[in-house]
């Protein structure tokens, strides 16, 4: 049985063509099924958020990974090679290790943020109700929450609001309540404003509008957000309609001035504004912040706001590879032990070590027992033991081919935890 | 049978003061529900007692000092926990819980005045004026409770002092539209109690207007809150200079209900009412 994960996520591919492959939530179970049809796979689980689209398949073949790949591109409207460089697969303990990375938080846009692991529940829910989580992904996903659990609760990385613009949406939700549906403005460009207004639209942030000096590069980064360009002489008119302002521009002078911003909160009767200033210097008037209803953040204050936890945060996520490490040798013993040969040994080595543990405190209680005697129970425990896991030995062995290769694991699955062959559970 | 239901509602309140304020420690979700049904009960209890008084006095329980503090923080609680039904404000009853306790504590510690059984007070309009206008007092309770959360949490974020009272407080939107909410009701209820009030003096007393302390401590409570909505409304002051307005306002309010009640001469002075127990309609 092979493990197969393919996907694109945040650090191979940017938004748009991760959107292009996200299927909608109702489609997830028409394309587990389909992905079940494929050669080779046994079963499969999907799972697609905002900021990865990944396909865990559990296989017969060796090279499924390539049929999944050309699979999740069919019929897409993405250009095939912009897809094949984004795309990622793992393979065996990689892709055990890729995915409860991913649940426990490590492998997110911010690092420990929560929703990630609920959405993999949902997805897990999904493939169950699909069918097409069986006996080896079943287990994967069940070690994967429990290590995604363990990790939250045994070291402090779900604690840190680890990230600048994490901060910011964390700030917006002390003003607005409630992002959804709010209108947010960018001014100038760069990496940082970028990320926070992504970050934004993840929290549902449903408008947004992009101002630039140029007003090509402003109509580039719209695009991208299917938002609206303007020019900086329009800032005027539009600063009465937006609630959150990330301002990041290299003009030496204030963007936002006292006057514009105080005229803007007149126009939205007193509703509040939050501005967020990335740039250096700063694009927002110091005396901003005092007007009611503006509430004015620029990056030191960000960095304050993250500093406390960010301490810690290094030293969690190492403890929380760690705990990822430790499961991910034990998922792949289980997973290699899934076959006949291995069931077998494991239960007759479990008879014979119960029996010479019982031997030995039998002998030891009887006195003045001669060697005969001695060798006489030692041959009845044998005999006992033999006969006893004869049978379950003979189903193991069974090569019946009425069975399907499914109902073998089952099976097995089934003695291993019967036998408590497991050694951990 | 009515002192003890108002024990028992006083005890219910205390009860979800601590169950709140355990609420408030550990931001457990359970800890709240557990309040929040604490409360329910205890209101349940409170209005049933104030039934009891009622029958048992014949008269609508609020001619004495006393019986209005009951009335009042019975409206105050039922206000925090109708207004909760729309807008959540998980923390609001850990403020008004101590606030009802205290109030039924007070109410219950000054001494029993012998009820007036007059038929002044068993006119309809009587009862009208007294429930709507404190319940709009313990709606507008809330607005002052609303706004001292509002200024300081926006103290919180000008400040950027982002501790356990930032994390524990709701957003600046949420405790708005509390404030929005609360106002707008409540103006309304002191209005109708306002007008009511009118009306029945006109019917028991002979004139709409006698300018009784007590009523014009009420107007000018009730033209601060005017111009207090004026200003949400039309002006948008929502934020800082609203929630400062409300602050006033209240003041004014609690000087309406408890000065104008107890040091002010006048026929609404609560040892006078006695006297007017002798009018006849």
């Amino acid at each position: 049985m092979n493990l197969f994960l393919v996907g694109i996520s945040h650090k191979t591919a940017p938004l748009k063509v991760r959107e292009c492959l996200a299927p909608e939530p109702e489609e997830t179970g028409e394309l587990l099924r389909r992905c079940m049809g494929l050669p080779g796979v046994r079963e499969a689980f999907m799972v697609a958020t905002c900021n990865r689209v990944e396909v865990l398949v559990a296989s017969e073949k060796d090279d499924t990974a390539d049929t999944v790949e050309a699979w999740l591109g069919q019929g897409k409207p993405v250009d095939p090679e912009e897809l094949s460089r984004a795309i990622y697969v793992h393979q065996g303990e990689d892709a055990v290790r890729h995915l409860m990375r991913v649940a426990a938080s490590l492998d997110s846009m911010v690092v420990g943020e929560p929703q990630i692991l609920g959405q993999i529940k949902e997805a897990y829910r999904a493939a169950t109700a699909a069918g097409s989580s069986r006996t080896v992904l079943n287990r994967l996903l069940h070690k994967t929450f429990q290590v995604a659990k363990k990790v939250r609760t045994e070291t402090n990385i779900g604690g840190a609001a680890v990230s600048i613009s994490y901060a910011a949406v964390e700030l917006g939700k002390k003003i607005f309540d409630d992002l959804a549906g709010l209108t947010a403005l960018v001014i100038g460009a760069g990496e940082m404003a970028e990320l926070a207004v992504e970050h934004l639209m993840a929290q549902g942030v449903s408008r947004v509008l992009v101002a630039n000096r140029t007003l090509e590069r402003a109509v580039e980064l719209a695009g991208r957000w299917q938002g609206e360009a303007l020019g900086l002489d329009e800032l005027d008119q539009v600063l009465g309609q937006v609630d959150i302002v990330i301002t990041s521009t290299g003009s030496p002078e204030p963007v936002i001035t006292h006057k514009l911003a105080k005229k803007a909160l007149k126009r939205r009767r007193g509703k509040p504004v939050f501005f967020i200033d990335i740039a250096v210097p700063r694009d927002v008037e110091f005396k901003v912040a005092e007007i009611d209803g503006c509430f004015v953040y620029d990056i030191d204050d960000l960095i304050q706001v993250v500093e406390a936890n960010r301490a810690n945060r290094a030293e969690a996520a190492q403890a929380a590879e760690r705990i990822v490490a430790q499961e991910v040798v034990k998922f792949m013993t289980w997973l290699k032990s899934l076959g006949a040969v291995p069931t077998i040994s494991a239960l007759a080595a479990k008879g014979e070590v119960l029996r010479q543990a019982e031997l030995e405190r039998t002998l030891r209680g009887l006195n003045g027992i001669g060697p005969e005697q001695a060798e006489a129970i030692d041959r009845l425990t044998q005999a006992l033991v033999k006969k006893l896991l004869n049978d379950p030995i003979l189903f193991l062995k069974d090569p019946s081919h009425s069975k399907s290769e499914e109902t073998k694991r089952e099976q097995l699955a089934l003695v291993r935890r019967l036998f408590n062959l497991e050694g951990e559970d | 049978m009515s002192t003890a239901l108002h024990w028992a509602t006083l005890a219910a309140y205390v009860l979800g003061t601590f169950v709140y304020l355990g609420f408030l420690l550990h931001q457990r979700r359970g800890l709240y529900r557990m309040g929040l049904t604490i409360l329910w009960i205890g209101f349940g209890l409170h209005t049933i007692a104030l039934g009891a008084v009622w029958y048992e006095g014949g008269v609508v329980p609020a001619t004495s000092f006393r019986q209005s503090l009951d009335v009042f923080s019975w409206a105050i609680m039922g206000a925090t926990l109708v207004i909760n039904l729309r807008v959540e404000v998980m923390i609001l009853g850990a403020f008004t819980a101590p606030i009802c306790s205290l109030l039924l504590l007070a109410a219950g510690l000054l001494p029993q005045v012998e009820v007036v059984k007059s038929p002044v007070f068993q006119n309809l309009w009587v009862v009208v004026h007294v429930f709507t206008l404190l319940s709009g007092y313990g709606l507008l309770a809330l607005t002052f409770v609303g706004g001292l959360l509002y200024l300081f949490q926006d103290r919180s974020l000008r400040a950027k002092n982002l501790g356990a009272s930032f994390q524990r407080l709701p957003s600046l939107t949420r405790l708005d539209t509390l404030n929005h909410q609360t106002l707008v009701a409540g103006f309304l209820l002191m209005t109708l109690g306002l007008i009511s009030g009118a009306v029945y003096a006109q019917i028991a007393l002979g004139s709409y207007w006698r300018w009784d302390p007590k009523e014009v401590w009420a107007l000018i409570t009730w033209l601060m809150y005017a111009a207090l909505l004026h200003a949400r409304l039309v002006q948008g002051w929502r934020g800082r200079r609203g929630a400062w307005l409300s602050v006033l306002a209240f003041a004014a309010l609690v000087f309406t209900f408890i000065g104008a009640g107890l040091l002010l001469p006048g026929y609404h002075n609560f040892t006078n009412l006695t006297d007017l127990g002798t009018v006849q309609p």
